[in-house]
């Protein structure tokens, strides 16, 4: 059963005291999971998880070790407190780090909602009935989750770091196919299940499966492209990962060293770090209880940040952003509630204004092959079409892409004027707009 | 254990199941990581708890707990079928399980020295050691040097009868120096790259590797990339190494033949397949140098068990032989859509997951080459070693991967080094084009401890043997 708020804070609290070294921190993670899968229209796959983990992590002088367990008997507890201190002994010193931090005040937000908490399992397969109706009557197949999430995190430390937040959250997705090679694709993400209406996304997911029936070919080339949100997500995802965290920074591996505050990106964009916006999900401090800052990463294309945590901010002499990872954490500070601003341009005038073209409702597979410019490499999936003299014209099977994101968004040409909510339920979601590029390099095609 | 699995199955068939089987999962990991001379990471951990799967009204439900508690199992128990019960509003024909015998046994996997009974101060002193080995070059100006350890043991015991108690060790190890060349970052890893060489086995197979006498060549590597030509982008033959090779097969082999993705149940996150149900036995799916076998028997490999997660003994099994598609790898619940029963491929990420159909040492056979003639008889291509990115499409036909570091092949001779390869192409006909594979004394064992599938998310502990193999006309220098 997931603990309340109260009980996490008073076993993060329990852990700290049982930990002999010099400064100690205890993470508790409390969760009570859901998710529905279904397949070939009908459930396949239904399960449940509860589970609370205490993560320990012990300092003596400038070493540290850390120690995790489930166990939360007090010999288990003791234990796990025992192994950090063990690994904290042995462990090297670390002349750079600076000590646990100290407490601040967080800017709570009420993450939590009776409605998700109380979306059972009949609720989902009720939801996921709905989902699957709208593409088994056109003849098309569904696919797709109805997930519930409800999780508490307490981080304490003995410093006086006391913070302690609950969350919940459904996400749903659904990709409809037909027997003729269109795909469709949506998804939705929140914090409250009575604002999810799942017919009206299956229904959104079975109309881009019809419309890409029979999909062509595409020859390899530089096109102009209208990414949808969910296309978008995936760049802020790499693009915060590899260009804005402090480590990255520091070791000159992201985009943006020794150019900060250079413009780098075209004007239209700009993105902020924002866990405390009103339509994000996810914890409004980081996993050293210290509270989540507003970072403005991208202002009108000039290149701002980096997001930092205790460790980076006391190596780099720059504020504490609140970003920090649990420990040990070989990522350094990361960005995970990417807002990007919206502009003035609807989908339909991006696309009225291609004269020859590519529309993606998402990506597939995306990885790295340079991080310092941001190069991916990808494939589109679920609804891409051709446009053609500003419409969309015929659907093609799903291309490849070789792209560099920095480039990218330095030849964005309009922003779309509404956004979604993009991503995992756990940890943060991006939120976005539509994008046109001017510039997309498509490097092959699939069969 | 035992004690709590029967609660569980007994909890389960109260409530009303048809069938129930039910998993106690500890596993306990260590991590050490020295990163540019700091230490990154010196953490331990531990997970326990029970998943008890169940068929009521003809569908699937699944819970579990970390409270071990006679009671909260049982409430565990009951979930699990009121959650079937919901599963079946939407079911069509109830679930048929192909049939597998009753085993009560007890596995366990090599390990000579038990790693967690090492000291922390020998493993640290062993990183701190390989990771100056790396700082030897002015170029390089980030190095990383990791151990990891977990150690499973594991009770699964089924309405059936099964019970099967197991339990293995598993130890990684790998460095990497990352060279800063002029706006781009270079690394050079070893023993292969995405934190090294995983298997099952202790102590002994980190000394193995001698991370600390090889860090002074990979930061030399590393150096020499910043400096070298890069990939021309043209199409050619290529000659990957041996560790590419695994993951080669992991993506373009491994993933289409899981029988739960060719019949749609991972499409919407993992995709789907271009292998379909009526290509088994028919289709052309490589040359006649490309046999590949599913073998969960291989002693020391990550992908090797006893008993799958489903209680089916491990099991050797052909993909394709000689070029010909000839199996999937299943589970109980897909196999009797090919007509088969399961060839144990149904593995869970621990005690919160249900199995799913995942590879177990999936590896292509060694053919007759030694490296040094294969090379001496490629007039003209690139040989290409260590994987540095992969991506491939939903039905897993376009790939596209990028390498470490390559070398030209001019007249049957390495050349010079090239910087940032990557090769592009459709899976049988890539398959296709493979006209030479080298022998055994070159094949190895690659563990992969981070292939990821299904919702939730699962990481599955596989592994793959592979040895050089050459591959005429292929598309290199994508993007470049």
């Amino acid at each position: 059963m997931r603990l309340t708020d109260e009980a996490a804070r008073a076993l993060a609290a329990r852990a700290v005291s049982m930990t002999a070294a010099d400064e100690a921190e205890a993470y508790v993670t409390s969760n009570d999971a859901a998710l529905t899968r279904f397949a070939g229209n009908r459930i396949h796959q239904n399960v449940a998880e509860e589970d609370t983990t205490v993560s320990v992590r012990a300092v003596i002088g400038q070493r540290t070790g850390v120690a995790g367990t489930n166990r939360l008997d007090d010999a288990a507890l003791l234990a796990c407190c025992e192994a950090a201190v063990a690994a904290a002994r042995v462990a090297p010193a670390d002349d750079g780090f600076p000590g646990l931090p100290e407490p601040a005040v967080v800017e709570y937000a009420d993450r939590v909602c009776p409605a998700t908490r109380a979306f059972d399992a009949e609720a989902r397969a009720r939801a996921a009935a709905s989902i699957i109706e709208q593409s088994s009557s056109r003849g098309l197949s569904a696919a797709g989750t109805v997930g519930r999430s409800d999780y508490t995190v307490a981080i304490a430390n003995s410093r006086g770091v006391d913070a302690a937040m609950g969350v919940t959250s459904l996400k749903a997705t659904v990709l409809s196919s037909g027997t003729d090679g269109g795909n469709g694709w949506a998804s939705w993400l929140g914090c409250d299940a009575s604002a999810f209406a799942p017919a009206a996304l299956g229904d959104e997911a079975a109309t881009i499966a019809e419309r890409s029936a029979n999909p062509g070919s595409l020859d390899a080339g530089v096109y102009a492209v209208v990414l949808a949100p969910e296309a978008v997500s995936d760049l802020l995802d790499f693009l915060g990962y590899l260009g804005f965290g402090a480590q990255a920074v520091d070791e000159k591996s992201s985009f943006i060293a020794g150019h900060i505050g250079e413009k780098l990106l075209s004007e239209r964009i700009t993105l902020t770090e924002n866990a405390l916006g009103t339509e994000t999900v996810g914890l409004t401090f980081d996993f050293e209880g210290s509270p989540k800052r507003r970072v403005p990463l991208v202002e009108a294309g000039v290149v701002r940040g980096p997001v930092t945590d205790s460790y980076w901010a006391a190596k780099l002499g720059v504020p504490n952003t609140g970003h920090a990872l649990p420990a040990p954490n070989p990522y350094g500070p990361l960005p995970l509630n990417l807002e990007l601003a919206a502009g003035d341009t609807r989908v339909d005038e991006m696309i009225a204004g291609v004269k020859r073209g590519l529309y993606v409702t998402r990506f597939h597979y995306v990885n790295v092959e340079d991080p310092v410019r941001v190069v991916l490499t990808g494939m589109t999936r679920d609804g891409t079409f051709m446009i053609e003299d500003g419409r969309l014209t015929k659907p093609v099977k799903n291309v490849r892409f070789t792209q560099s994101v920095v480039d990218a968004l330095n030849d964005v040409e309009a922003v779309g004027d509404r956004r979604a909510l993009i991503g995992p339920e756990e940890g943060g979601a991006n939120l976005t707009p539509a994008l046109l590029i001017a510039k997309w390099a498509v490097t092959g095609q699939t069969r | 254990m035992k004690r709590l699995v029967s609660v569980a199955l007994d909890a389960a068939a109260l409530a009303g199941a048809s069938y129930a089987d039910a998993r106690v999962t500890l596993t306990s990991e260590e991590r050490i990581s020295v990163r540019t001379g700091r230490v990154e990471a010196v953490e331990r951990s531990e997970s326990l708890g029970i998943g008890v799967r169940v068929i009521a009204n003809g569908a699937w439900g699944f819970a579990s707990t970390s409270t071990l508690t006679d009671d909260a199992i049982a409430v565990c128990a009951r979930q699990a079928v009121a959650i079937a019960r919901a599963s079946a509003i939407t079911a069509a024909a109830p679930v048929r399980l192909a049939p597998v015998g009753v085993f009560n046994d007890t596995w366990r996997g090599p390990c000579e020295v038990d790693p967690f009974t090492v000291p922390l101060e020998e493993k640290l002193a062993l990183l701190v050691a390989a990771d100056e080995g790396l700082r030897t070059q002015d170029v390089v100006t980030v190095t990383n040097a990791s151990l990891g350890f977990v150690r499973v043991d594991k009770v699964f015991g089924s309405s059936e009868g099964s019970m099967i108690e197991q339990s293995y060790t598993e130890s990684s190890a790998g460095i990497v120096a990352y060279a800063l060349g002029d706006g781009e970052v270079l690394p050079r890893s070893y023993p292969n790259s995405h934190g090294g060489q995983a298997v099952q086995g202790g102590w002994e197979a980190i000394l193995a590797l001698d991370l600390v006498g090889n860090a002074p060549r990979v930061a030399e590597e590393a150096a020499a990339l910043v400096s070298a030509m890069p990939c021309p982008s043209t199409q050619t033959t290529v000659i990957i190494d041996g560790s590419q090779i695994a993951l080669q097969v992991h993506e373009s082999i491994g993933h289409p033949t899981e029988l739960d993705r060719v019949l749609g149940d991972e499409a919407a996150f993992a995709g789907t397949s271009f292998v379909k149900l009526e290509d088994l036995d028919t289709l052309a799916y490589g040359s006649k140098h490309v046999s590949v076998v599913s073998d969960a028997t291989v002693r020391g490999s990550l992908g090797s068990f006893g008993y799958d997660d489903e209680g089916v003994p491990a099991q050797r099994d052909y993909i394709i032989r000689e070029g010909l598609f000839t199996g999937f790898q299943s589970s109980r619940e897909s196999a009797p859509a090919v007509g088969r029963t399961s060839n144990g491929c149904a593995r869970a990420d621990g005690w919160n997951r249900i199995p799913l159909v995942r590879m177990t040492t999936l590896s292509l056979e060694p053919g007759a080459w030694s490296f040094d003639d294969l090379i001496a008889d490629t007039d003209e291509g690139i040989y290409l070693e260590t994987n540095n990115s992969w991506s491939i499409d939903d039905r897993r036909l376009n790939f596209q991967f990028a390498c470490e570091i390559g070398w030209e092949i001019k007249g049957g001779k390495l050349g010079r080094m090239i910087k940032n390869p990557n090769y592009t192409g459709i899976t049988p006909k890539f398959w296709g084009s493979c006209d030479a594979v080298c022998s055994a004394d070159h094949w190895r064992v690659w563990g992969i401890p981070n292939c990821g599938n299904g919702e939730p998310m699962q990481v599955a502990h596989v592994a793959h043997g592979g040895t050089p193999a050459r591959f005429r006309d292929v598309q290199v220098g994508v993007g470049r």
